[in-house]
């Protein structure tokens, strides 16, 4: 810290942490940057007196100017890092900082400006220490953002130029696993038209894939994930180079070439294929998706509900012509004997031998 | 999804009007009288403060802990309070 220096040329914080270390009381937060010079001054200009006394005017001015702009101070002040605080900023300016890191602001008024400060504060922050520390693991997140985002809007071209981007770190083997994944992928773009269940599948096995590359990457291991029977020849030749161990279990008759890679007739391996994968994600035995389960329940009802359509006709038919012909008295007498008849049979059915009750429908 | 105070139905029931600061679900007596102090006295006004920072939460949230000390599930009472009238009401 420099031993002698113009209070106007210092940043706010700077002043704030002078101030305090000479134990002087803080004005407001949402004091401008004249008030702590002023202070500054007073309080310190005590243990400086000569120095400061004839530049007041000076300084005050030049104070009144730096609060309008950050430039300035930045220029002068070696102290001030590559950010300039805040504090420093006018409204615009700190809109537009903000706005760089992707806030859109809204109205920076005396409430909202420390709020405003903060929010910036913090993301500087975090741009400067995500910079240097984890670089690595963020670009590895935009490339499996991007790559489950292809997977949504199925554009092949997007996983090429990942894939090219991916070629500098990863190596060659997982290199061309990649373009299994991604060739299945175009070929799911076309299948996934006829039926969503190959899309869900060739998706979550390019989702796996992307994940078990993560894996090895960080474990130096190779894969041996398949992709499903889209493109049966290539996948067994990869799997082979480096997954021995397994493959022997698998396939315990082949010999063992001079290389050392397996040939053997392709036969869907689904075992093989989903054991890597299925502690993420198990599959139901029937391996219906909920989509089909909904359908064939609507399909139940469906039958059933053709079934009461016809019974609705046929009794609104009934009950038509039953008021076609009602103006005919003998058919009332008709009906009126029916509903009679319909009260006798429910006696008759539930109390059996009760002749009072017929001889009474009888009178009636 | 969390269920509601009786507070918080009866505000987002009808408009605000000239109801006090510690109407607001999540502001009782302590946390409204520091508003009050502050000069937010009535419920307007921190609805104001609200909408001036776009109903954003975090914002919100921060603005709130900062003007009257609320913890954080005052500040989340208080911001879906207001958050439900803006939607019915503004």
């Amino acid at each position: 810290m420099p031993f002698v220096e113009d209070p106007a040329h210092l940043s706010i914080a700077r002043l704030k942490s002078d101030l305090l270390a000479h134990n002087v009381a803080l004005p407001p937060a949402a004091s401008k940057k004249e008030v702590y010079v002023e202070l500054h001054l007073k309080n310190i200009d005590q243990k400086n007196a000569a120095e400061f006394s004839s530049d007041d005017e000076e300084e005050t001015r030049e104070a009144a100017r730096e609060s309008s702009g950050f430039e300035h101070s930045r220029d002068k002040d070696p102290e001030v890092t590559q950010m300039p605080d805040p504090s420093d900023l006018t409204d615009e300016y700190l809109r537009e900082a903000l706005l760089k890191h992707g806030v859109k602001a809204g109205p920076i008024v005396a409430s909202t400006r420390t709020l405003y400060e903060n929010k910036l504060r913090k993301l500087l922050l975090h741009s400067n220490g995500d910079d240097e520390l984890y670089s690595d693991s963020e670009e590895e997140q935009e490339k499996r953002d991007d790559i489950e985002s292809v997977l949504e809007e199925q554009k092949p071209e997007e996983a090429k130029k990942i894939k090219g981007e991916n070629d500098k770190t990863f190596s060659i083997t997982q290199m061309v696993q990649e373009m299994e994944s991604r060739g299945s992928l175009s070929d799911c773009t076309v299948k996934e038209l006829n039926s969503s269940r190959v899309g869900e599948h060739c998706s979550r096995s390019y989702r796996f894939a992307m994940n078990d590359l993560d894996k090895s990457r960080s474990t130096d291991q190779s894969l041996y994930h398949t992709p499903k029977d889209v493109h049966p020849p290539r996948g067994m030749k990869l799997p082979q180079e480096s997954g021995k161990p397994i493959l022997k279990d698998l396939f315990p008759d082949t010999k063992p070439t001079t290389t050392g890679i397996y040939v053997t007739p392709r036969r869907p391996i689904k075992g093989a294929a989903q054991r890597p994968v299925q502690y993420s994600y198990s599959y139901p035995d029937t391996l219906v998706s909920p989509v089909t389960l909904e359908r064939r329940e609507v399909e139940r009802r469906l039958v059933s509900i053709h079934i009461q359509i016809l019974f609705f006709f046929f009794v609104a038919c009934i009950l038509f012509y039953i008021y076609v012909n009602v103006q005919d008295s003998t058919v009332l007498a008709l009906l009126d004997s029916f509903s009679h008849c319909f009260d006798k049979e429910g006696w008759a059915f539930l109390q059996p031998g009760t002749e009072g009750t017929q001889a009474v429908c009888k009178q009636d | 999804m969390s269920s509601t105070s009786q507070k918080h139905k009866d505000f987002v029931a009808e408009p605000m009007g000239e109801k006090p600061v510690m109407a607001l679900a999540g502001i009782g007596e302590v946390l409204g009288k520091r508003l009050e102090e502050k000069g937010f006295d009535k419920a307007y006004v921190v609805l104001g403060q609200f909408l001036v920072l776009k109903k954003d939460e975090e914002l919100f949230r921060d603005w709130l802990k900062d003007t009257c000390g609320a913890n954080a599930k005052q500040q989340g009472d208080c911001y879906g309070c207001l958050k439900e009238w803006c939607d019915a009401f503004l």
